[in-house]
């Protein structure tokens, strides 16, 4: 065979390549036939959707709410913004007005706006409220049919703008499950599901929508959604903030980590949602357009979530205070800071993430009464707490990163924390001993003679911050003499999560809404009424099974104030003393989520300057950043 | 011949028997898996608000209940065996109420697109390069492409996979790099769809050819260099018989048999999708939708999914056992 033979089988095989062959603009992500400068791109954290072309978000898995769906074509009641809002946190969105219950909470009375329509032209009314309710409630087996039925005994609209909830029992807090913190009960149309056989298997394909956009497109695939301008989105409650900018939205499914990054670095999307932070330095370092909730170190926005250790407190070992108490202080949190998120982290020594309001609410008022707080080992009295490990994790940082990182004391506080727990292995010991552990060598025994093993759930490559966090505390806790072991879940630590089938995992257990200091979103959930025996399925949250009275008279007393009620935040200051004294989980930090915002062909995303919305790309009040948003030139 | 219609018998028993434990194997370990549904399903739901605890065990039981997940491991094997025969895997845990059969439906022509293309392209290239190699063995290009073919064929499938991407994705950004055609055109058979999924098919194909040319390369090329060595190559070369037919009708043919088994087997995996080449290139296929129903612990899929798959492979290696009496003297009907 000549070469030239070679070289023609090679061009034959390769020419009907050729026609498909693009220029590089050609080949680029973007949706065709749409202008660029008018199209935002964002990413749909859910990827690949299975079921593309369902819509009924209130059905049980059906199709997807991240896909521009809750964010641009739906609405609901209220909204609670992590931060700080386009007019203060709380939004009155489809109500006029704030909630207003009778005197023992046992009904709630909504006055809504008038003048919004649905994208068909119906007008929106306290029918749609009702129906909302109804509905779920006579179906059985949608989204929100447990809740619904659970607390409503009847719903009433007496007018087309008002709504009168009659509850079973009190609940100070109903209005919550139509209050978006990153989605809610969201208002479903009458007029639509009133012609519907079976509302729980209807795909609701095409969308009916009350929010400013209405959908343009999608893969059956499920690889991305267009979203367009309502021609009236005046007559949609976000209209009252402006016009949103882009008159199209697409929520894509970018691919991996890698693929984000590439992809934005091609402008093809403009907003991702959550990328690792070494994915976040990259895009920092080589697209001086691209801009993160902080302008530089940690860059990271922190989520409302607080990743801890949660220990299994029905572990016969875990259930003692001293035991847990001396697992934390064995950890050193700047080595796990930059083991999880290289150093790109904000911690919390409270179990209250440091996000929205609760730095002013809980983590600034509290410093006091944490430099104060004394453990008494039984041998030695140590206060714990140092009030400088934010800063000495900005100075440690510094010689690497240089002017990215912050040198005033408040940005410092603001973007890495205040103090932790000192590390002192010796304390620890004195505490293990006072629990009748004992030492050989370098091994702590438990008080029957046998190793005190430790394993810790970890997510794995679903969850590579968390999963890295963890490896860390558990080479310290090895260090420190316990016989420590990464427990990978890899898909089953939502199963094993529910079951109580762990020692302890690295999660999260604290949720709040971030930019109000009320507690109640996570902590009803602890009463020990709702606490499952071992084996048993554990009810939302509270996975750590922790039982204590002083915890359920806390719960109860909030139960009886309302939402805005003073009170509550005396109440949620008496739950981070509790939890400091008794360490059920170890606090770390906040979730940072790395979300990347491009602003090539868009300015105007909410940041650490002007936190007027939450930006990741999931949430449902993340809407609020289209009215914000304008062309880049 | 007369022993055949005895052999066909026995090897279609085989086939239902091969199928039968498979398919039951299928069954037993996707319900001994610790993830379940339901609390995969709950925290998607809860995740949306402060769900009351009360609520969340209400809708535990609405859940199982709904799932078809509350009768006994015994009945729920009935259930499955009765629906298979009927080709109905039942609804999608994870994408509630969607057939199971949609879903495969939806992916399966991705799939079989690019794996069967791509399969081929592989095998042609392979086997005639590595067929030439074998044959020409002083013959300088072809040395190197079996140097090429030994250097390329140990590396990680996703390095290849992750090279291309960089290289054609970013540093010359000429091709797509994820999805199975550009957004927002109609799906159908219009030129500019057809091109569009023809571009977005060349990365992942490329990859996969790039990756498996060398083993199909390397294997024809050591086939062949035994076959020159047998008497009646050796005889036909003596008597002065044209080295293209020689290479053509006595070396070719005789080495190919495995190959085509081979092949055969490559096509009936095309079910399982190419795993990593659909997740890495973010493409719609069936491997991708395996790997999200494992993570969701949807049964249903999974086993709709693995079931395919098991009759696909087994109907591919029963074709060839019952051609290759009919194209193969050498083959004894046992």
């Amino acid at each position: 065979m000549t070469r030239l033979r070679a070289w023609l089988l090679t061009a034959a095989l390769l020419a009907p390549a050729i026609p498909f062959l693009p220029t590089p603009a050609a080949a680029q992500g973007i949706p065709q036939n749409i202008p660029r400068k008018e199209l935002l791109i964002l990413e749909n954290p859910e990827g690949t959707i299975k079921n593309a072309a369902w819509f009924n978000i209130w059905a049980i898995n059906a199709g997807s709410q991240s896909n521009g769906l809750q964010q641009a074509a739906l609405d609901t009641l209220w909204y609670i913004d992590p931060e700080k809002g386009l007019d203060g946190a709380w939004d009155n969105s489809l109500a006029a007005e704030k909630p207003v219950y009778n005197a023992d909470f046992t009904e709630m009375r909504v006055k809504l706006r008038r003048g919004l329509f649905w994208s068909d032209g119906v007008e929106f009314t306290s029918a749609d409220v009702k129906a909302t309710v109804d509905i779920q409630v006579k179906a059985g087996s949608m989204r929100f049919s447990a809740v619904l039925a659970n607390n409503v005994a009847s719903v009433e609209a007496p007018d087309a703008e008002t709504v009168i909830f009659k509850l079973k029992k009190p609940n100070s807090r109903f209005h919550t499950n139509f209050t978006v913190r990153w989605g809610a009960i969201w208002i479903l149309p009458k007029h639509v599901f009133d012609k519907v056989e079976d509302p729980a298997k209807f795909d609701f394909n095409k969308p009916v929508s009350l929010g400013a956009y209405t959908l343009h497109s999608f893969d059956p695939d499920g690889k991305w959604y267009i979203w367009q301008l309502r021609e009236d989105w005046q007559r949609s409650s976000l209209g009252r903030y402006g016009k949103p900018g882009p008159k199209y939205l697409a929520y894509i499914d970018p691919g991996p980590p890698d693929k984000r990054v590439i992809a934005q670095l091609n402008h093809e999307l403009d907003v991702i949602h959550d990328i690792a932070p070494e994915g976040m330095f990259t895009l920092a370092k080589q697209d001086k357009g691209t801009r993160a909730w902080f302008k530089g170190f940690p860059y990271g926005h922190p989520d409302p979530t607080l990743p801890a250790v949660i220990f299994n407190t029905q572990n016969e070992h875990l259930k003692n205070r001293d035991v847990r108490w001396a697992l934390a202080l064995m950890i050193d949190v700047k080595a796990v800071t930059m083991a999880a998120y290289r150093g790109a982290a904000t911690i919390s020594a409270i179990a209250v993430p440091p996000t929205g309001i609760h730095p002013e609410a809980y983590h600034k008022p509290m410093e006091a009464w944490l430099k104060d707080f004394e453990i008494d080992t039984g041998k030695s009295k140590v206060k714990p707490y140092d009030p400088t490990v934010g800063k000495q994790i900005a100075d440690m940082l510094r010689p690497s990163m240089g002017d990215q990182i912050p040198s005033d004391p408040a940005v410092i506080a603001n973007s890495f924390g205040l103090g932790w727990w000192k590390t002192n292995v010796a304390a620890a010991g004195e505490l293990l001993t006072r629990a009748g552990f004992r030492k050989q060598g370098n091994q702590w025994l438990t008080p029957d003679g046998k190793p005190f093993v430790v394993r810790l759930m970890v997510e794995g490559d679903l969850r590579p911050v968390m999963t890295r966090a963890g490896t860390m505390i558990v080479q310290q806790w090895k260090q420190a003499g316990i016989d420590a072991r990464i427990d990978v879940a890899q898909g089953t630590l939502l199963t094993r999560r529910a079951a109580g089938d762990f020692d302890a995992f690295i999660g999260w257990s604290v949720e709040t809404w971030g930019g109000h200091q009320d507690l109640s979103y996570f902590m009803d959930s602890w009463h020990s009424q709702f606490v499952a025996e071992p084996g048993k399925p554990q009810p939302l949250r509270n996975w750590q099974r922790w039982t204590h009275p002083e915890i359920d008279k806390i719960i109860e007393d909030i139960r009886k104030i309302d939402f805005d009620d003073p009170k509550g935040v005396e109440l949620g200051r008496d739950y981070v003393k509790l939890m400091t004294r008794e360490m059920p989980i170890i606090p770390l930090m906040a979730y940072n989520v790395f979300t990347a915002m491009d602003q090539t062909y868009w300015k105007g995303y909410p940041t650490a300057e002007d936190p007027y919305a939450n930006p990741v790309t999931n949430w449902g009040n993340s809407r609020y950043m289209f009215v914000r948003l304008k062309p880049a030139n | 011949m007369s022993a055949y219609p005895a052999y066909l018998a026995k090897r279609l028993a085989q086939f239902v028997m091969v199928v039968f434990i498979g398919v039951n194997l299928a069954f037993v370990i996707t319900h001994a898996s610790p993830i379940d549904p339901v609390e995969q399903s709950i925290a998607v739901v809860t995740s949306f608000g402060s769900t009351a605890p009360e609520a969340i065990a209400a809708m535990r039981s609405s859940l199982q209940e709904l799932y078809g997940l509350k009768g006994t491991l015994a009945e729920q094997y009935l259930t499955f065996w009765s629906r298979v025969v009927r080709g109905d895997f039942g609804p999608s845990l994870s994408a509630f109420p969607t057939p199971v059969s949609a879903l495969i439906g939806r992916a399966l022509p991705w799939t079989a697109g690019l794996l069967i293309v791509s399969t081929l392209i592989t095998w042609v290239l392979g086997n005639l390069l590595g067929g030439l190699a074998g044959y020409y063995q002083r013959n300088r290009t072809l040395k190197l492409m079996g140097v090429v073919a030994m250097g390329v064929h140990p590396i990680p499938y996703y390095i290849v996979a992750l090279l291309l991407l960089i290289v054609f994705g970013f540093l010359w950004p000429v091709l797509p790099i994820t999805g199975g055609s550009a957004m927002n055109l109609q799906q159908g058979w219009n030129w500019a769809f057809i091109s569009s999924v023809v571009l977005h098919s060349i990365l992942p194909a490329l990859s996969l050819i790039l990756i498996g040319l060398g083993s199909w390369f390397l294997g024809m090329r050591s086939l062949v260099s035994n076959i020159v060595t047998e008497d009646y190559v050796v005889y036909a070369e003596t008597a002065g018989l044209d080295s293209r037919r020689v290479l053509g009708s006595y070396v070719m043919r005789n080495a190919l048999a495995p190959q085509v088994t081979g092949l055969a087997m490559s096509l009936g995996g095309i079910f399982n999708g190419a795993v990593i080449t659909e997740k890495v290139f973010g493409y719609p296929g069936v491997g991708t939708l395996l790997v999200d129903a494992v993570y969701a612990g949807d049964y249903g899929l999974v086993l709709g999914v693995t079931t395919v798959s098991i009759i696909a492979v087994s109907v591919g290696v029963l074709v060839i056992d019952l051609l290759y009496p009919l194209i193969d003297p050498r083959v004894e009907l046992r």
